[in-house]
C-alpha cells in the first residue's frame, strides 16, 4: 500500500482551467472519496493520477516518489471504471489477467491470481464467459477483481456504480467497503452521488470548479460545512437555507423566523454575528433538526418550538418529510410518520439549532467560525 | 419493424392498394433484372442469332463459344487474347489494393478516434475531403508523380494509386465503427500496461471483424470497378479489366460481336456480383456507412 | 501487501521533472504519418497543382508560362465544354430527381410488410455493385436501334416504333439518365429503408392515436424525420453525376459527335488526348468548385452536428 500526495495540481486546456491547483494527501490505506458536480473537474483529476492525462503544474506523488511524468503503466495503479471497460473479445479470465501478462508475470502465478480474485469476488463461476454475456452486477465484480488481481499500489475508482440499479448499488456500496476493511488497500474514489460518499470514505473532498472546497471526515463535511455550496451538496434531502435577520436581544445576535408567528431564535457562536446585526444571513439547518416536538429535548438551551403551516407532505416510511414556509423559503422537516400533519393546517414543529450553521447570502461563506 | 402498425388493414380498398403495390415492386425488379437476363441470353446466343432475332427470343441451342472467345481469344484494340489477362491484372491490383488501404483506414481510424492528439480531428475533416474531390483534380499531377518513381503503367503504380485515392474511405469507415468503442477501454489497458500496438493488435482488432467486412467488400468492390484510374495510368499489359471491356467493346476492327460484348461484360462484373450475393448485407452497410450517421 | 513481480516495472522509471518524451507518446502521430502526407501531398498538393496547371499555357507537357484566367476564357468559349455542362445539369437534375422518387418510392413500398422483401431489395440494388462500364456496355446493347429495345417493339408487331435517343444527339443525354438511374436507384431506396427502419416506433404509434391515415403518417410525420437522410441522398448523387465518366466512355464515348459529353470526359479528352493540358486542369478546376459548392456545407453542418451531439 502506498500513500498519495497531489501537490498544487493545476490542468488546463487552452485558457480553460479544469483544476485550479488541488493539494491532497492521502495516507496509506486510506479510502478518499472525491464528489461534486459535474464538470467540477474530478475526473480530470483522476485521470491525472492515473497518468492518463498530463497536468500542466504541481506534482503527483505515489509512496512519495513523484510519478509527474512517468507513463499510466509504470505508475502501479489499477482502475475502475464507470463502464466497467472489460475487454469484449476477452473471458473474465483473460480480462483479469491480462494486466499480469502484460507485466510479464508466469503462466502460473497467474492462475493463482485469478483464483485467488475470484474467490474473492465470488465470479469462479464466470471466468469462462465474454462480458457481453454477464448482467450488470457481474461486470462490476469483473472489473473490480481486473483491478484486484495486479494488487497495485493504488486503486482508482472512477463511478463505478452508477450504471447499476439502485438495489444492486447499495449491496455492491456495502461489499467495497467490506473489501477496503479486508485488504485495507489505498482507494481513490470517484462519485457524484453524496451517499456514497458518505457512507464510504474515510474521508471526503468536496470539489466545485476545479477547487477543493473541503477535505475532511464525512462527519465533519456534514455537520460543519465549510460553505454553502458543500453544505448544500451533502445530505438529502438538502440542509435547508432559510435567509433570517440578525436581531439584537439583550446584547446576544438572533435570528427572526416568520412562519406562523414571528419569533428569535438563538443559535450557537453567537458572537461571531455581533457586527451583523440588522443584516440578513443564511441559516442552514438540516431536516432531521427540525422535527415534531419531542418531549426529551423540550427545554434545551437551542431548542423552540414554533407553529408553521404545512404545505405537502412526503411519507418515506421511516419518516415523513413535512413541507413548510418559513421566512419565504422551502423547508423540509424530518418528522416521525405517526404526527398528524394535515396540508394546510398549522401544526407546532420543535426546531434545534444546536448544530446550525450560519452562511453570507451573497458569497455563500460561512460566517459562524 | 414488428410492431409498425403502418400495413395492418385488410378491407377490400386496401386489398387493391396492395395489389398494385406488388404490381409496381414486381415491375421495378423486372426493369432492374432486365438487362442483366438480357446480356446473359445474349451471350449465349450465336452471331446469327444475334442479328435475326430480338432481345427476348430465346437461343436455340446454348452456345458457350462467345464466353471462351470473350474469355480467351477476343481482341482488345490490336490483341486479340481475350479478357483473361486483364482479368487476373484486376487481381493483381485489387488484392494488395484492398489489403493495404484497408490496414491503413484500420490503424488510422484507431488513432483519430481513441488516441486523439491536437489536429487530429482537423486532420480527419481534411482528409474526408478527399473522399470527395473529383479525381480530375490529381489525374495528371498523380501521371506525372507515377513517371518520377518509376512505377507509371504498371499494376504496383494502379496499387499506390488505389491505396492513396483509398485510405480516406477506409479511415472514415474504421473511424466510424471505433467511435462507437468507449475510450475507457484504452485507459483500462493502458493502466494494465498494454502499448500503443498491443491494445490495437489485442483488444481492438478482435472487435473489429464486421468493419473489416465492409471496408475490404467496399474498397475491393470500388477497385474492381474502378476505369478512370485504370485508364488514365495503365500500360498496354496493366490494363484493369474494366479498361479492356471498354476497349473490347468499341474496337472498331471486324464486325460487332455483342454476344462476346456481353460475355466478356458478365465476365468483368462477375467477382463483384458474387461478393454482392455472398455478403450483400456488409456491402449495404458499406453504402449507408458513409452516408446516414450512426 | 507483499511485493508483486508485477510491480517490478514501476522500480526502473526515474523519478524527476524530466519531460516525457518517449517514442510510445509519439506512436500515434508517427503512424498517422504516412497518410497525412499522402493527404497533403496527394490530395491538397495535387489540386494546387492542377490549379496552377489552369492558369499556364501547358499544352502537351506542363509549362510553366502563367496565362492568368486565358485558359477559363478559352474554356468557356469552347461549344464542346458547354456542351458538356449544359448535359450535366439535364443529366444531373433528371438523374437526382428520378433516383430520389424512385429510391423513396420504393423503400416506402417495401416497408409495407412485403412478402420477399429480401429479394426484392437485393435486386434493387445489385446494379450498385456493378461497375459502370458493364451497365453502359449493357444498355448500349438494349438502346442501339437495329438490335435493341426499338427492334423488339417493332418485331412485337408496334411497326412505327421508334427509340433511337443513343443515335438523336439531341435525346443521347436520357440514355445516360436511363443508365444511371438503373445503377443508382437502389442505392437510394436502400438509404431510405435504414431511414425508414430506424424511425421510432413510438412516434408512429403516436400518430396513429392522434388518428393520421398511413398517408399523412409518412408524409407528416417519417419523411419529414428522414431530412438527413434526404441531404446525404442528394449529396451523394450529385457527387456521381459530376463524376461520371466511365458510363459515358462505355455508352456513347460522348458520341454521336460531343452530343454526350460530361465534363469529367471534356477533361479527360482535353488533358489526355488533345494535348490542352491547360484548359484540361482549367475544367477539372471547375468541377472542383461544383463539388465544393456542394460539399462545404454539407459537411460543415454534418460535423457541426456531430459536435453538437456530445
Amino acid at each position: 500500500m502506498a500513500n498519495l500526495t497531489i501537490d498544487n495540481v493545476k490542468k488546463s486546456y487552452g485558457k480553460t482551467e479544469i483544476l485550479k491547483g488541488i493539494n491532497i494527501s492521502i495516507e496509506a490505506g486510506e479510502f478518499l472519496i472525491l464528489v461534486g458536480p459535474s464538470g467540477c473537474g474530478k475526473s480530470t483529476l483522476m485521470n491525472s493520477i492515473a497518468g492518463l492525462e498530463d497536468v500542466t503544474e504541481g506534482r503527483i506523488l505515489i509512496d512519495d516518489k513523484d510519478v509527474t511524468y512517468t507513463s499510466p503503466k509504470d505508475r502501479d495503479i489499477a482502475m475502475v471504471f464507470q463502464s466497467y471497460a472489460l475487454y469484449p473479445n476477452m473471458t473474465v479470465e483473460q480480462n483479469i489477467s491480462f494486466g499480469l501478462e502484460m507485466r510479464k508475470v508466469p503462466k502460473a502465478d497467474r492462475d493463482v491470481e485469478i483464483q485467488r480474485v475470484a474467490e474473492l469476488l465470488q465470479i469462479s463461476h464466470l471466468l469462462d464467459r465474454k462480458p457481453a454475456q454477464l448482467s450488470g452486477g457481474q461486470r462490476q465484480r469483473v472489473a473490480m477483481g481486473r483491478a484486484l488481481a495486479r494488487r497495485p499500489q493504488l486503486y482508482l475508482f472512477d463511478e463505478p456504480l452508477s450504471n447499476l440499479d439502485a438495489k444492486l448499488r447499495v449491496e455492491m456500496r456495502t461489499e467495497i467497503k467490506k473489501l477496503h476493511k479486508k485488504l485495507g488497500t489505498t482507494i481513490v474514489y470517484v462519485t457524484h452521488d453524496q451517499i456514497e460518499a458518505m457512507t464510504l470514505a474515510d474521508r471526503i473532498a468536496v470539489m466545485k470548479d476545479g477547487e477543493v472546497q473541503q477535505l475532511g471526515t464525512p462527519q465533519e463535511i456534514y455537520d460543519n460545512p465549510a460553505n454553502l455550496f458543500v453544505a448544500g451538496f451533502m445530505g438529502s434531502p438538502a440542509m435547508n437555507f432559510i435567509p433570517a435577520k440578525v436581531v439584537d436581544q439583550n446584547g446576544t445576535p438572533m435570528l427572526e423566523l416568520a412562519a406562523n408567528t414571528t419569533t428569535a431564535i438563538p443559535f450557537p457562536r453567537p458572537e461571531s454575528l455581533k457586527s451583523r446585526i440588522g443584516e440578513t444571513v443564511l441559516l442552514g439547518l438540516r431536516p432531521e433538526m427540525i422535527t415534531e416536538p419531542q418531549p426529551h429535548k423540550e427545554g434545551q438551551e437551542f431548542v423552540m418550538t414554533t407553529g408553521v403551516e404545512v404545505e405537502v407532505t412526503e411519507p418515506m416510511g421511516a419518516d415523513t418529510m413535512i413541507i413548510t414556509r418559513i421566512n419565504d423559503a422551502e423547508i423540509n422537516c424530518r418528522s416521525n410518520p405517526s404526527y398528524l400533519a394535515e396540508p394546510g393546517s398549522v401544526i407546532d414543529m420543535m426546531f434545534d439549532t444546536s448544530k446550525a450553521v450560519i452562511f453570507e447570502p451573497k458569497t455563500g461563506h460561512r460566517l459562524d467560525i | 419493424m414488428k410492431n409498425n402498425p403502418v400495413a395492418r388493414k385488410t378491407s377490400g380498398v386496401s386489398k387493391v392498394l396492395r395489389i398494385a403495390l406488388y404490381t409496381v415492386l414486381l415491375a421495378m425488379a423486372f426493369f432492374y433484372l432486365m438487362p442483366l437476363v438480357i446480356m446473359l441470353i445474349t451471350s449465349l446466343k450465336d452471331s446469327e442469332e444475334v442479328r435475326n432475332g430480338t432481345l427476348l427470343s430465346l437461343p436455340a441451342y446454348l452456345h458457350f463459344d462467345s464466353w471462351t472467345k470473350a474469355w480467351s481469344g477476343a481482341c482488345t484494340g490490336s490483341t486479340c487474347t481475350g479478357i483473361s489477362p486483364y482479368f487476373l491484372n484486376s487481381f493483381k491490383i485489387v488484392i494488395p489494393a484492398v489489403a493495404i488501404s484497408t490496414l491503413l483506414g484500420a490503424i488510422n481510424g484507431y488513432v483519430i478516434s481513441l488516441w486523439k492528439f491536437r489536429g487530429s480531428d482537423l486532420f480527419f475533416a481534411a482528409l474526408l475531403l478527399g473522399c470527395f474531390i473529383p479525381f480530375q483534380v490529381v489525374l495528371l499531377p498523380m501521371a506525372q508523380t507515377l513517371g518520377w518513381l518509376g512505377i507509371a503503367s504498371s499494376t504496383t503504380g494502379l496499387v499506390f494509386v488505389h491505396v492513396v485515392y483509398g485510405v480516406a474511405f477506409t479511415t472514415l469507415f474504421f473511424r466510424n465503427f471505433y467511435q462507437s468503442i468507449p475510450g475507457e477501454l484504452v485507459k483500462a489497458a493502458r493502466l494494465d500496461g498494454a502499448g500503443f500496438f498491443t491494445i490495437f493488435y489485442r483488444i481492438i482488432l478482435p472487435v473489429s471483424t464486421p468493419i473489416i467486412v465492409v471496408t475490404v467488400i467496399w474498397q475491393f468492390t470500388q477497385i474492381w470497378n474502378d476505369f478512370l484510374f485504370g485508364v488514365a495510368f495503365s500500360g498496354f499489359d496493366s490494363q484493369p479489366v474494366t479498361v479492356a471491356l471498354n476497349n473490347l467493346v468499341n474496337t472498331s476492327f471486324g464486325g460487332k460481336e455483342y454476344n462476346v460484348d456481353m460475355a466478356a461484360a458478365i465476365i468483368a462484373a462477375l467477382p463483384t456480383i458474387v461478393v454482392y450475393v455472398l455478403a450483400g448485407k456488409y456491402f449495404v452497410r458499406g453504402l449507408t456507412a458513409g452516408a446516414v450517421k450512426g | 501487501m507483499n511485493t508483486n513481480t508485477a510491480n517490478s516495472g514501476s522500480k526502473k522509471t526515474q523519478s524527476g521533472r524530466s519531460a516525457r518524451f518517449s517514442l510510445a507518446d509519439w506512436m500515434p502521430k508517427i503512424v498517422l504519418a504516412p497518410t497525412m502526407i499522402i493527404a497533403i501531398v496527394c490530395i491538397y498538393g495535387y489540386m494546387i497543382w492542377s490549379a496552377v496547371l489552369s492558369f499556364t499555357n501547358s499544352r502537351m507537357l506542363p509549362s510553366y508560362k502563367f496565362v492568368g484566367w486565358d485558359q477559363y476564357e478559352r474554356l468557356f468559349n469552347n461549344d464542346r465544354w458547354m456542351v458538356a455542362l449544359t448535359n450535366l445539369g439535364i443529366f444531373g437534375s433528371l438523374f437526382i430527381l428520378i433516383c430520389l422518387f424512385l429510391g423513396i418510392m420504393l423503400a416506402i413500398f417495401l416497408d409495407q410488410k412485403i412478402r420477399a422483401e429480401g429479394a426484392l431489395r437485393t435486386i434493387y440494388l445489385y446494379p450498385m455493385a456493378i461497375s459502370f462500364i458493364v451497365t453502359g456496355t449493357a444498355w448500349k446493347w438494349l438502346l442501339n436501334p437495329t438490335n435493341g429495345i426499338q427492334k423488339l417493339m417493332i418485331d412485337m408487331g408496334f411497326e412505327n416504333f421508334k427509340f433511337d435517343w443513343l443515335t438523336n444527339p439531341d435525346m443521347v443525354v436520357y440514355c445516360l439518365v436511363i443508365a444511371a438511374v438503373w445503377q443508382a436507384s437502389g442505392f437510394v431506396m436502400a438509404l431510405f429503408l435504414a431511414g425508414l427502419r430506424g424511425v421510432d416506433g413510438d412516434l408512429i404509434k403516436a400518430a396513429h392515436l392522434d388518428g393520421a391515415s398511413t398517408f399523412t403518417t409518412y408524409r407528416r410525420i417519417i419523411l419529414p424525420s428522414l431530412k438527413p437522410v434526404f441531404f446525404s441522398a442528394l449529396v451523394i448523387l450529385s457527387h456521381i453525376a459530376i463524376k461520371s465518366f466511365d458510363l459515358v466512355q462505355a455508352l456513347t464515348n460522348g458520341g454521336p459527335g460531343y452530343a454526350s459529353d460530361l465534363p469529367a470526359n471534356f477533361m479527360y479528352t482535353y488533358t489526355f488526348t488533345r494535348s490542352q493540358i491547360g484548359m484540361g486542369s482549367a475544367s477539372a478546376m471547375v468541377m472542383l468548385g461544383c463539388i465544393l459548392a456542394i460539399l462545404v456545407p454539407y459537411l460543415y453542418s454534418e460535423l457541426r452536428g456531430e459536435k453538437n451531439e456530445k
